[in-house]
């Protein structure tokens, strides 16, 4: 009853659980234009994923898997057509890989288990692969974005304020599954801890977890961003990737549910106000009041839709430096990285580009 | 579903809402929380006391506010001019004395009585202006000391003479008349400090003293660099407080004719309280004299209730002290969070659900179609203008514009190489026309409607029309001139955009998508300005028709344009030409065919349709989000388009990307070329029509009556 009321009250109120304070970006959040000026490697429209595989590296774009030469001026090649949209990838040792399949499941390709298809565990279908990571030749780990919808459609989960997704942890040759976590605001991206827990990013809440035996427990809360995918660097802690970062209007959205719904009922997503890998593009796209051009130029601070940000964090997940391409840049919506020594590889699905970043030099604790 | 969408609508409709942030934004609406508890002390005490309101009541209170009010008068000009004066009490006590020794012990004539107590009691309040104004002491200390020292001045002479005050009653007409004769019912003393508080309530709103004194108040520091002598005006306070204080104890000797040892004390708690209560702030500069005489009577009500229905002067002092403690909390909380409220409460959207929007995709056969026609306009004057919101050209070529510093500005055809700045006139300068004699016209945001001879003389037309009954905003002003057109007869009529936002917060009003604007006409013959429509969404653009007895005019966030017939049979009427545009319509001027032009300023996106139809979110968004991060209208791209007559839309030119000419609000047509103007750009575009007329001038093809 109480608590009800307080509810109410807030609400009117714009207060607790209303209120639509977004973190600010300072700190080691500062913004730069290190991404935006990052050298880029290759471009390729519609890149989601990127791994290390075989030597080479292996991307997919849409529903094509590439392989790229290591050296620049290779020719990058399509290895396989997949039925559906690839949704992410895991190499394992040897030629094991694991690929998600929007809306379907995951398939393992060579290895082990060559062939070999999940498309549900527990009795549950993986429709949302968001991640996945071999934790031995037998054992996968899994994302799964939201029980409801395929990756395709990630942007009604946050509108709807989904909360179903799951990690899940697969024996391999049973097919047995063991959830290791459920009821996930979109879990997009996993990694293996130095003491053997998995991690997690919690998109739509914006925080990290740590899935050890117990209970999970929060490693990293209240960030500025949707974090997306996370890999551990070779030097130690990790890089997380923030597929967009929030705005004031969108979280404001998120509480009006009757405005929410009627803007997903009649307006294509495309433009909705709500995050996406890139904006910009058309006029029928929301339009904040903060990034009207003025005198031909769009402000970087501008409030915006899309956003390119790539953090580094030290072992405990604090945030130590961060890389930037802000609103009118060209880097926008980060959706995978992979560790490179010394620096990191990220592809920029928004902008369908691969870049490469290094340490910025600063000492991590 | 469709209920509660009609009720929605009709509730918008029929509740003005935004009545509410033109109140608060009202000065006198600080007045506000006195009078709710002037009636609230009357409204809890009326049922209590018997003949709160009878007749001898009544003039018993006006005898007493007449003195009582006469302190808080002083007492509020002291606190207007920033600073506090305790010793009111004191000064009234020693003036009651003066003038009864003066009258009843030496039987001295009545005038020279009241010469004696005005300059004893301007005496002791001089004592006050110096020591506070010129010497800087701090007011509460040295107005509590001078209380002390009048009180024991007071204490000392009481003691000769209460015998002789008392023993000597003196027999004069005059005297008596002064305590407790009436003219017309209404007691003497009264009548003379309502004409005092009427003089000072002229004095302090319309006078240059009065305003100097609130200035000295409100910030002294400014007050000194605007040039107010703020030491004389400190001491000035002073003086008035205590000549207005010992006229009160003129009158209050007159009335009684006697002085005890409690004559005054605790007058000065009396009189603070009334004064905080009636909401002049202790922080100086903030204050009237309607809250001054609102609180005394407040106060004079309460302690008079509690001593009629028989509360100790103890629990009455009590009552009062915590009258005070809450009416400067009040104080304090009203001056800090009104304009908090003022800001959250004055946007107030209403219901504006547009119909469906005309198709824009590539490969469509609409008009609309998007295309790149503007992607290869040639540039002028790039970097080198700010803010040309219109352009016009001349018969020689020489074209004309705005920028946002509020300058006109001339580029020399046919190159356009070099601007000059022709006349600076401020504000930011909108629509551009030229008037027959060959003036350029201007509408200027935030000013009004201004001529530019062509010996570059500014000279002001217009900056106000009359006032509508109804509206709580003043609305004679203009705010937002926007575009205007010059009717066969030299009429000029212009749009004014929005009358509840000013210049820079324009885009705002499309959150609100009120008809918050107007369109109105100025007679050059008569020099009258009359509001001609009324209510229109965003009025923008304006341009004659043909048959020189109407004009069409662009709404801009109700995405339509429609003509509105000023002279001829259909006098008056308004008819849509252009309904459910993509964007929205911006200025419009004519063709060469014989057609219009029409600018779209920015495009619609569906997001900001959806919650067009919802007023609550966008209050709720206006209230709880930053306004940088308000959904705007896309107003980065824009297009033009061009419509015939009868309301048939022939082709419209874009430039996608917007990046060799972002936003468009304006085009102008001049010898083949289209030159485009945008109110954020830094540059004017000129795009080659292909088949038009290259020898056509605007200014040659006025509507004429065919």
């Amino acid at each position: 009853m109480i608590s009800a009321v307080r509810r109410s009250l807030d609400r009117f109120l714009g207060r607790g659980e209303a209120s639509i304070t977004v973190p600010v970006m300072d700190g080691p959040f500062r913004p730069n234009s290190l991404l935006e000026t990052a050298p880029v490697l290759r471009e390729l429209p519609d890149i989601d994923n990127i791994v290390r595989f075989a030597g080479d590296l292996l991307c997919s774009c849409g529903d094509s898997l590439v392989r790229l030469p290591e050296e620049p001026s290779g020719e990058s090649q399509i290895m396989d057509r997949l039925p559906a949209p690839v949704t992410c990838l895991a190499s394992g040792s040897g030629d094991a890989l694991a690929v998600g399949l929007d809306g379907k499941g995951i398939l393992i390709r060579g290895g082990k288990h060559d062939g070999l298809f999940i498309g549900t565990a527990n009795g549950q279908p993986l429709n949302c692969p968001s991640a996945s990571f071999f934790v031995d030749d037998d054992t996968l780990v899994v994302a799964n974005g939201s029980a409801h919808r395929p990756m395709a459609d990630w942007k009604a989960d946050l509108m709807d304020l989904g909360s179903s997704g799951s990690v899940l942890r697969i024996d391999l040759p049973t097919g047995n599954a063991k959830c290791l976590a459920s009821g996930l605001a979109f879990p997009n991206g996993l990694a293996l801890a130095m003491d053997g827990a998995v991690i997690v990013t919690e998109a739509w809440h914006h925080r990290i977890l740590r899935i050890g035996n117990a209970t999970p427990t929060v490693l990293a809360e209240n960030l500025p961003g949707y974090p997306g995918r996370i890999v551990r660097a070779s030097s130690g802690g990790y890089w997380l990737a923030f597929f967009a970062v929030r705005n004031q209007l969108i979280e404001f959205v998120l509480r009006e549910r009757a405005y929410c719904r009627e803007m997903m009922e009649a307006v294509p997503s495309q433009y909705w106000i709500a995050p996406d890998l890139r904006s910009g593009g058309s006029f029928s796209e929301p339009l904040q009041g903060g990034a009207v051009k003025q005198m031909g130029i769009l402000k970087p601070w501008a409030p915006t839709r899309s956003y390119g940000l790539v953090v580094r964090c030290d072992e405990s997940m604090r945030v130590v430096s961060s890389y930037h391409s802000r609103a009118g840049g060209r880097m926008h919506g980060v959706t995978a990285l992979c560790d490179d020594s010394g620096g990191v590889l990220v592809a920029v699905k928004g902008d369908g580009k691969i870049v490469r970043l290094s340490e910025t030099g600063k000492a991590l604790s | 579903m469709a209920w509660s969408k009609a009720f929605v609508r009709f509730r918008y409709h029929y509740l003005p809402d935004h009545v509410i942030g033109e109140l608060l934004a009202k000065r006198w609406m600080d007045n506000l929380i006195p009078f709710a508890s002037l009636v609230l002390v009357i409204a809890i005490f009326y049922p209590f006391v018997p003949d709160l309101f009878a007749a001898g009541q009544l003039s018993n209170l006006g005898r007493q506010f007449a003195e009582f009010g006469l302190v808080t008068l002083g007492l509020a000009i002291v606190m207007l001019s920033g600073g506090i004066d305790l010793s009111v009490g004191s000064v009234f006590a020693v003036s009651v004395l003066v003038g009864l020794i003066c009258v009843n012990v030496w039987e001295l004539p009545i005038w020279q009585a009241f010469i004696a107590v005005i300059a004893v009691g301007a005496g002791c309040g001089l004592i006050n202006g110096f020591a506070i104004g010129y010497l800087r002491l701090r007011a509460f200390l040295t107005t509590l000391v001078t209380l002390v020292i009048f009180r024991s001045l007071y204490e000392f002479v009481i003691i000769d003479y209460s015998t002789a005050i008392v023993a000597n009653m003196v027999d004069s007409d005059l005297w008596d008349f002064l305590g407790v004769g009436a003219v017309a019912g209404v007691p003497f003393s009264l009548i003379i400090t309502l004409t005092i508080a009427f003089i000072w309530h002229i004095v302090l709103s319309r006078m240059r003293p009065g305003w100097r004194l609130q200035a000295v108040g409100g910030a002294r520091r400014s007050a000194y660099n605007a040039g107010i002598n703020v030491r004389r005006t400190v001491c000035g306070a002073y003086v008035w407080s205590g000549l207005l204080t010992a006229l009160a104890g003129f009158l209050f000797a007159a009335r009684l004719g006697s002085t005890g040892s409690d004559t005054g004390v605790g007058l000065e708690i009396q009189a603070l309280t009334a004064v905080v209560l009636g909401g002049i702030s202790l922080g100086g500069g903030r204050g009237s004299v309607a809250k001054a005489a609102m609180g005394s009577i407040f106060v004079l009500i309460l302690t008079n209730s509690l001593i009629t229905l028989g509360i100790g002067g103890a629990v009455s002092s009590l009552i009062l002290g915590v009258v005070l403690i809450v009416a400067v909390y009040v104080d304090v909380r009203w001056l800090k969070n009104r304009h908090k409220l003022l800001n959250k409460v004055y946007v107030s959207p209403t219901y504006a659900g547009l119909g469906p929007a005309m198709d824009t995709s590539a490969n469509s056969a609409s008009p609309f179609a998007v295309n790149d026609k503007l992607r290869n306009v040639e540039i002028i004057g790039c970097g080198l203008i700010e803010g040309p919101e219109d352009v016009i050209l001349d018969r020689e070529g020489n074209l004309y514009c705005g920028n946002r510093h509020g300058d006109i500005i001339r580029f020399s055809g046919p190159d356009f190489a070099d601007p000059e700045v022709i006349a600076h006139v401020g504000g930011h300068p909108l629509g551009l026309a030229f008037d027959p004699t060959g003036n350029l016209l201007v509408c200027i945001g935030g000013m009004g409607l201004y001529q530019v001879s062509p010996d570059r003389v500014v000279s002001k037309l217009t900056d106000e029309t009359n006032r509508s009954l109804f509206s709580v905003i003043d609305d004679s002003r203009l705010r937002l001139a926007d575009d205007l057109d010059v009717a066969p007869d030299g009429r000029v009529f212009f749009s004014e955009a929005t009358i509840r936002y000013e210049m820079h917060d324009w885009a705002v009003d499309a959150l609100e998508s009120r008809g918050n604007g107007r369109i109105i006409c100025y007679d050059p013959r008569t020099g009258r300005t009359r509001t001609e429509i009324r209510g229109l969404v965003f009025p923008n653009g304006i341009c004659m028709a043909s048959d020189g007895q109407s004009f069409f005019f662009a709404e801009s966030w109700a995405c339509r344009v429609s003509r509105y017939w000023f002279d001829g049979p259909k006098k008056g009427q308004v008819e849509r030409v252009l309904e459910n545009l993509p964007g929205y319509p911006d200025n419009i001027n004519r063709a060469s065919d014989g057609c219009y032009w029409v600018a779209l300023l920015g495009m619609r996106s569906p997001a900001l349709d959806v919650a067009l139809r919802r007023p609550g979110f966008r209050r709720r968004m206006a209230r709880r989000v930053a306004q940088d991060n308000w959904i705007f209208p896309n107003i980065n791209t824009g297009c033009v388009a061009k419509f015939s007559e009868q309301g048939e839309i022939l082709e419209s030119l874009w430039d996608l990307g917007g990046e060799n000419h972002p936003m468009i609000t304006s085009m102008r047509e001049h010898k083949g070329y289209l030159y485009l103007g945008g109110i954020y750009n830094n540059r004017i575009g000129r795009y080659r029509i292909p088949g038009a007329d290259p020898n056509w001038c605007s200014l040659d093809d006025r509507g004429s009556p065919t």
